[in-house]
């Protein structure tokens, strides 16, 4: 077989790299100088780059508060994401009646659109007397379709002869979940771990419908927040933005094998 | 088991950022008396005693005044205690001159800070 030099692909697929990095460094390179985005001619290296922009955003707002917020509304989620979608993944391994017509369901739901169901979201969460709390926020990302099919695809790629051995030992359902399936589920973990984060951390409609109180507003609320309250302040606005995006960047950039593992498994099978 | 746990990615990133976090507040909470010191220069490049200089704190909308001072024999000046981190420096002496204000930033509330460059007065209005 002819084996091509990989060097010319991979010069191309940098390039394609460096330029969806440019926005990003833009960004950085604004937090960083408070040079204005639309000054001619653009420099990609800072000038005379400083922190005091996230010193501003850090005093202006209470950050800190913020990011509690949204930090705790996160683990509620990530763990509530990895504990039912972990359950309804091993459920639809198995054999039962009307399992498609579930599956059929579940995708059909992945096309509505969060915002058609806000109302009924609202009014639920109203009855259950969580309005303006941690876990109201949580509550509608507490499980996410798509996270269920990703432990379902890790699941089904796990023997079913141990399974069956689990059950001969005497396992229960929940302990063949938790001790057997989702220990050799890794990957599917961090995938659900950090999607579950990141539409949680982004998460602005729901909070901004739900919290009334200032001191429970979550991030991306305080962004907002930010842009009522200062209008020019280019270099302290994408200071927050790095900010806000540097958790999640963290989070995946350690998690990312795992992640892409998790989204691919399963894809080859059959 | 504990080495694995210990010297996991997410173990060391986390653990780094606890650290940091860690020694900057040691390095914040023994710097933070709000000191400002600096030294006043005439026109000669001359110390200015007593001339009057005026702190105003700067936020990212409104600056108001906040301390006064004069300086010494030396033109030394020195303000204590206060809690900002953007602020101005504006001095000025009857029949020397003014400098007019002067923008500060600092890393956290009430960094002390000595000025490396004397606040110059110049003549004029």
């Amino acid at each position: 077989m002819h084996k091509y030099p990989h060097w010319p692909i991979h010069v191309v697929l940098s390039f394609i790299s460096a330029l969806m990095l440019i926005p990003f460094v833009w960004v950085l390179k604004t937090s960083l100088t408070g040079e204005n985005i639309f000054s001619f001619p653009p420099s990609i290296l800072p000038e005379d780059p400083h922190l005091f922009y996230y010193v501003d955003v850090w005093y202006t707002i209470p950050f800190f508060r913020y990011l509690v917020n949204s930090v705790v509304v996160s683990a509620i989620v990530v763990a509530a994401n990895i504990v039912f979608n972990a359950m309804a993944g091993f459920a639809l391994t198995r054999e039962f009646f009307g399992k498609k017509a579930i599956i059929m369901l579940f995708l059909s739901c992945m096309m509505i659109p969060f915002q058609v169901t806000i109302i009924p979201a609202y009014l639920i969460t109203k009855q259950l007397g969580l309005l303006n709390s941690f876990l109201g926020m949580a509550l509608p990302v507490c499980s996410t379709i798509v996270c269920i099919f990703v432990f379902k695809a890790s699941f089904d790629a796990i023997p079913k002869s141990l399974i069956d051995a689990a059950r001969i030992d005497g396992l229960p359902d929940w302990k063949i979940i938790f001790r057997i399936m989702l220990p050799l589920s890794q990957s599917a973990i961090a995938t659900n771990v950090i999607l579950a984060f990141i539409w949680s951390w982004n998460n602005f409609l729901w909070p901004l419908v739900i919290i009334r109180d200032q001191a429970m507003q979550t991030l991306p609320l305080g962004l907002s927040r930010f842009l009522t309250v200062v209008e020019d302040t280019t270099g302290a606005l994408y200071a927050f933005c790095i900010m806000v995006l540097l958790p999640g960047l963290i989070i995946f950039l350690l998690a990312q094998k795992q992640f892409i593992a998790g989204l691919t498994k399963g894809a080859a099978k059959g | 088991m504990l080495r694995a746990i210990l010297l996991n990615r997410y173990t060391i990133t986390f653990g780094l950022i606890a650290i940091l976090a860690v020694v900057w507040n040691i390095y914040v909470h023994f710097n933070d008396d709000g000191i400002i010191t600096g030294q006043v220069i005439g026109p000669g490049r001359r110390p200015v005693p007593g001339a009057t200089v005026i702190l105003s704190e700067k936020t990212l909308l409104v600056s108001a005044p906040r301390d006064e001072t004069r300086t010494d024999a030396a033109g030394r000046f020195r303000f204590s205690g206060h809690r900002l981190f953007r602020f101005y420096l504006e001095a000025s002496k009857e029949g020397v001159g003014r400098m007019p204000p002067k923008e500060f930033r600092l890393y956290f509330k009430g960094q002390n800070l000595r000025l490396d460059q004397a606040l110059q007065l110049k003549e004029g209005k």
